[in-house]
């Protein structure tokens, strides 16, 4: 029976090749063949082969290396207009459009089939997220990936950095994992005094610290890594202009603020701010985090730093920092600190239950380190693991033992080896040993834990597919309600967003603080967070993907607040606010995160926006530029200022670039009027140039002839193609779920999913639902 | 007890003094317009009261005549023995007249900017003096009710200069009519080296003032003692009595005399053509350029517009009575850089090239008219940073960035707040 399958399975992964070539074929004839008769063969056929090139035979099968690499050329030699020759009769731009796209989207396919390519066994490699957040849900060690000479950096796919082929492996990589293993197994398993532990520190009442901007506050000194409790009492005083005080947690070793928190608290009214978190061992301080840092230090000595009354700064040396205005109000967000209480590290119960029975103590024996061994690499590895599989790591011990090793250290070194293993790092699918369609139960429980907590299958999940019960769609239904339910699926609702919506280019070219001066890196965040907090409210709610398209509310907190011109918030921390007309936004398309993403540090790049919403909203790549292409100038002293879109204008008059831009222009020219960092405006800030700025201009036309006066409108359309963003969307969802780029063999699939969507409306949850009941879900 | 009157002049036939309302002040000061930061109020010449970031009105001031007798250069504060008068109490009993000079306060040194150290000891000096500032009226202390007549209760300078500078602004310069008994003094023009002369030998120069005439001061017909001592200046260069004259329109700077009760003086020194005058303008001019360059120019804060991410924009008017070019330079380099250091009302600064902040020129005004103590420039700076003593009506003083980097002597510096403290008040001995 098993064969039968796997030799239909072939089969049809036969056949579909087989067809996919043959329709490019087809669809080669029917679409570009006349373009290519007309224009190429005179000169590249069966008569002449100049260059020693000939297209008639060239083969239509992109799922080469080397026939891509072939087509790629021929579509840049047309889009650059260097073929047909100048001395031949000239394609119409829509001609070279249809040609170059369709090739283009031919060599898209070809290499979404090539990665996504699959031999009997695929390895996926843990994302750096993925593999701090499994440790912490295998040992509770808070392993921070990213940070400096942490691991590397995962290369990225339109965003995606989970993707199975781009994750390769190099030896720097493993040897990366292995002190990672070691670092987090001495936390897990340290020999130090662990014991809860308690400090205070603060300025003797009733004097208090004044804690300017960059400047820190109260110290404490975390004994060890581990999850700390902060108590922070503290005034905290917006600025003249209302922008709300922001603290953080400095930490002198890391030179990074590790958490913060807005807070707001007047003076003769302090409050406490409570704080949970993991922290490194070292030295951290409460910091100002408004931006406008005075550090110098000179300027420092001259400040007072101790007062009793805000008022008392006014006797500041006039050679110190001004901190009240004539009024006596601060000019930044001020804090008047008055105490840091701590306490940690501290073990949870839960924690303390995840490392239960991996150490074995040194009476059991070398029997029981092979149990806890056994337990550990069950666990980490995700699947049932033999007893061989153990041997060599049990040989760890017993060799480190007979080279005088203590039975601490010795088990820690077999451990680390566990840890260090491809079968912990990579997660796999499928078996040397058969060739499956399908996924095994615990690679389901795998993919579907990474999913959705982007780290292995808890208990509940690995009993399931012990029991082989986790495919049962009322069962995965119940197991589906209940990580939708836990708080770890808010990895899912800010990864995938910022994965899907490329939010990781957002401050890629920081603004220019001459032009921008008001940019500050916790507008940055904000922005990021915006967009995250906007996703998971969808999905709390199970509301439509529709409100990504457009909405009458967002997720503001006081800094967004000002940076959109909105009625001042006064609280901390962001809330859904509803949104009024002349707030301009709405969607995820009008969020500041997404304007500035494609902005370069000095002004918006329509460009870049239309690539943008191509590629997040219609799920397409738009035909690369052709080489060499001339960037924007500034617009010269002695003409009239000109906006970026008359230059964009001028610059495309060649027909191979105009063919493509009138497609992706549009849809980022709607965008007009907000500028580099996502601010609405009527009027184009241009520097250089005479005259006055010209007006925004953000109107346009969609290829299918439909018109938008400005970006509301150009939402509309896009609402309106709802089943179009639907497929879109639901392709995004599976190459983050799949780890893999969706092919052609995938479209029914994907079709399917869309459809069983479609009459509750596109309801975010309900999609995510019927992803991971799908056929597609279960198939390697 | 004699009573202080200005002007008094009974005892002399020539002069004419008047304690009165100034300035038309010929080149630099002016008309009436209001600027930056001006009075809603035309307040009377004697009991015009200075308000910080509000120059005086046009037309203010009281005229006082005396010579130099002390000097606090730092503090620019000094003390006058202030002309005779015919009195003779006030001569023989009257306290030294102490002054400090505003902070738009100018002083002119043979006819170029200065700073009262440039000036010797010893100089008869014109200047216009205000009740003291608000918030400044223990700066001068008081001195006893019975000799507190015998001087003017406004002792704060919106102008000092010497003769030279303060006839020749006024386009009044002296013809010689005739030299009297004067020693032979003669000078080897090589050497420089004064060959002989006689200090004990008094003689006369009699002259005529020409041009003019000068509001204040004196005008007509004057005679004043020479002696071995006087410098004579001529194409440049040091001369002896012997090149004196008749006819030869002069310029000359006066001291003490016996006879300064009846207001008799000597001539210090006597610059006997254009050429001898332009040469001591010129070397005084890049005196005075070396010290702004290293004390930096001066200024007061208009406005501060505040920025809750930083820094900030300051608006501030420039003193007046610079060089020009110095301003020009300002607006040629301003968007390269501008150092902006606190100061005093005394124009002291504290660690002016280490506290300071830099800030880039945003702006530049230009008014055709400004009232007195102003430049008529108003810079706008982008900075940075703000430190506490950037507030309206507060002075500071700007360097332009390649103005180098060095440390003013211990003593310029304002090093604590006790210092600043006790700099607020005269120190010299009563």
């Amino acid at each position: 029976m098993t064969s039968t399958i796997r030799i239909l399975g072939l089969l049809a992964f036969i056949a579909s090749t087989t067809t996919s070539a043959a329709d490019h074929s087809a669809s080669f004839e029917a679409e570009v063949g006349p373009f290519f008769e007309t224009h190429c063969f005179r000169c590249h056929g069966e008569k002449r082969q100049k260059g020693k090139l000939r297209l008639d035979t060239l083969e239509r099968d992109f799922g080469t290396e080397q026939n891509a690499a072939m087509w790629d050329e021929i579509m840049l030699r047309i889009n650059s207009g260097e073929m047909p020759p100048e001395d031949e009769p000239r394609p119409t731009a829509d001609e070279i459009a249809t040609t170059v796209d369709w090739i283009s989207t031919r060599l898209e396919e070809g290499r979404a089939s090539r990665m996504a390519k699959r031999g009997p066994v695929a390895h996926y490699r843990l994302s750096r997220e993925e593999y701090g957040h499994t440790i912490y849900d295998l040992l509770g060690v808070h392993y921070d990936a990213k940070e400096p000479g942490a691991l590397n950096e995962d290369p990225r796919w339109h965003g995606y950095e989970r993707i199975g082929s781009q994750l390769s492996l190099a030896p720097s990589h493993v040897e990366r994992y292995l002190r990672a293993a070691e670092k987090v197994l001495g936390q897990a398993f340290s020999d130090r005094d662990l014991r809860t532990r308690t400090g205070r520190s603060g300025p003797e009442a009733p004097s208090r610290s004044v804690v300017w901007p960059g400047r820190g506050g109260g110290h404490m000194n975390a004994p060890a890594p581990g999850l700390y409790r902060i108590r922070i009492g503290l005034s905290a005083l917006p600025s003249f202009a209302g922008r709300m005080p922001r603290i953080s947690l400095w930490s002198g070793r890391q030179k990074r603020s590790v958490v913060g928190r807005d807070v707001i608290a007047p003076e003769d009214h302090p409050t406490v701010v409570e704080i949970e978190t993991f922290l490194a061992e070292g030295g951290y301080s409460v910091r100002n985090e408004a931006p406008g840092k005075l550090d110098a230090g000179h300027t420092i000595r001259e400040t007072v730093g101790r007062i009793t009354k805000l008022e008392d700064l006014n006797g500041v040396r006039p050679t110190g920092y001004k901190l009240l205005d004539d009024d006596g109000k601060p000019i930044f967000p001020l804090l008047i600190f008055d105490y840091l209480e701590w306490k940690g590290p501290i073990l949870s119960e839960e924690d303390r239950r995840k490392r239960e029975g991996l150490m074995p103590p040194e009476e059991a024996g070398i029997a029981e380190a092979r149990r806890s061994l056994l337990r550990l690499a069950t666990r980490a590895w995700r699947r049932p693991v033999k007893d061989e599989e153990i041997d060599r790591y049990v040989k760890i011990v017993e060799s480190e033992l007979a080279a005088g090793e203590k039975w601490r250290e010795s088990n820690l070194a077999a451990m680390a080896a566990v840890l260090s293993s491809k079968n912990f790092y990579y997660l796999t699918e499928g078996s040397a040993a058969e060739r499956r369609a399908d996924l095994s139960d615990s690679e389901f429980a795998s993919r579907l834990s990474y999913f959705l907590w982007s780290s292995m299958p808890d208990e509940a999940l690995v009993k399931s597919a012990s029991h082989g019960e986790l495919r049962d769609p009322g069962v995965l239904r119940v197991h589906l309600e209940r990580m939708f339910a836990d708080p770890k699926i808010k990895r899912f609702t800010s990864s995938f967003p910022y994965q899907w919506l490329q939010l990781y280019k957002l401050g890629m070219f920081p603004p220019d603080p001459e032009l921008y001066p008001d940019y500050d890196k916790w507008l940055e965040e904000s922005m990021r967070l915006e967009s995250t907090g906007f996703f998971h409210e969808v999905f709390a709610r199970n509301d439509s993907i529709r409100e990504f398209l457009k909405s009458d509310w967002s997720m503001i907190n006081s800094r967004l607040a000002m940076h959109y011109g909105m009625p001042e918030v006064r609280e901390a921390g962001f809330r859904r606010m509803s949104l009024r007309p002349e707030d301009h936004r709405g969607g995820l398309l009008s969020q500041a995160s997404i304007l500035s993403l494609s902005s370069d540090g000095t002004r918006h790049r329509p460009v870049h926006r239309g690539v943008w919403v191509w590629e997040a909203i219609y799920g397409k790549s738009p035909p690369p530029p052709p080489p060499n292409v001339e960037p924007l100038e500034p617009t010269p002293a002695e003409e009239p200022k000109a906006s970026i879109r008359q230059q964009i204008a001028a610059h495309t008059t060649h027909e191979t670039c105009a063919s493509c831009h009138r497609k992706i222009d549009p849809l980022g020219l709607a965008f007009d009027n907000y500028d580099a960092i996502g601010r609405w405006r009527s009027e184009e800030v241009v520097t250089g140039g005479q005259g006055d700025n010209p007006p925004v201009d953000a109107s346009g036309a969609l290829s299918d002839g439909r018109t938008f006066a400005g970006p509301e409108e150009l939402k509309a359309l896009l609402v309106d193609d709802l089943d179009r963003f639907a497929e879109a969307f639901v392709e995004q969802l599976a190459t983050y779920a799949l780890r893999r780029v969706m092919t052609i063999d995938d479209r029914k699939d994907l079709e399917a999913i869309v459809a069983a969507s479609k009459d509750g409306g596109y309801r975010l949850q309900d999609i995510l639902v019927n992803l991971a009941t799908s056929r597609l879900f279960t198939r390697r | 007890m004699e009573t202080f009157r200005i002007p008094q002049n009974a005892m002399t036939k020539i002069r004419q003094r008047r304690c009165i309302v100034l300035l038309a002040l010929v080149s630099c000061f002016g008309g009436a317009e209001r600027t930056f930061a001006d009075s809603e109020e035309e307040p009377q010449a004697e009991s015009f009261i200075p308000q910080p970031g509000q120059f005086p009105p046009a037309g203010t001031g009281t005229y006082l005549a005396g010579e130099l007798v002390i000097v606090d250069p730092i503090n620019r504060r000094g003390g006058l023995r202030l002309e005779g008068n015919g009195n003779q109490n006030r001569y023989a009993r009257g306290p030294i007249f102490y002054f400090a000079m505003l902070p738009y306060g100018t002083i002119r040194f043979c006819g170029a900017p200065a700073e009262l150290r440039d000036i010797p000891i010893g100089t008869l000096l014109h200047g216009y003096f205000f009740l003291p500032p608000v918030g400044e009226e223990k700066t001068i202390p008081p001195v006893p009710e019975e000799k507190a007549k015998m001087i003017a209760p406004q002792n704060h300078a919106i102008s000092l200069e010497d003769d030279f500078s303060f006839y020749q602004r006024q386009g009044q310069a002296w013809k010689i009519e005739s030299v009297e008994g004067a020693p032979k003094h003669t000078v080897d023009i090589s050497s420089g080296t004064v060959t002989s002369g006689d200090v004990s030998n008094r003689g006369k120069l009699r002259v005529v003032s020409s041009g003019g005439p000068a509001k204040d001061g004196i005008t007509g017909s004057y005679t004043f003692e020479i002696d071995g001592a006087t410098r004579v200046w001529q194409g440049g260069k040091a001369a002896g009595l012997d090149a004196l004259v008749s006819g030869q329109i002069v310029q000359l700077n006066l001291t003490w005399a016996p006879g300064w009760r009846d207001d008799e003086f000597c001539v210090a020194d006597i610059w006997l053509d254009e050429e001898s005058q332009e040469s001591a303008t010129e070397l005084q001019r890049r005196r005075h350029i070396r010290y702004q360059r290293y004390h930096w120019l001066a200024g007061w804060v208009d406005s501060v517009e505040h920025r809750d991410i930083g820094g900030g924009v300051l608006s501030i008017t420039f003193f007046g009575g610079m060089d020009p070019s110095l301003y020009s330079e300002f607006r040629d380099k301003g968007a390269k850089g501008i150092g902006v250091a606190v100061a005093e009302t005394t124009l002291r600064t504290y660690w002016h090239n280490n506290d300071k902040k830099f800030g880039k020129m945003v702006g530049w005004k230009e008014i055709a008219d400004p009232p007195h103590g102003s430049s008529g420039y108003q810079i706008q700076i982008l900075m940075q940073e703000l430190l506490n003593g950037y507030r309206p009506g507060r002075m500071v003083r700007m360097q332009c960035r390649d103005w180098g980097y060095f440390r003013l002597p211990s003593e310029e510096r304002l090093k604590t707040i006790d210092e600043r403290d006790e700099a607020a008040t005269l120190g010299f001995p009563k």
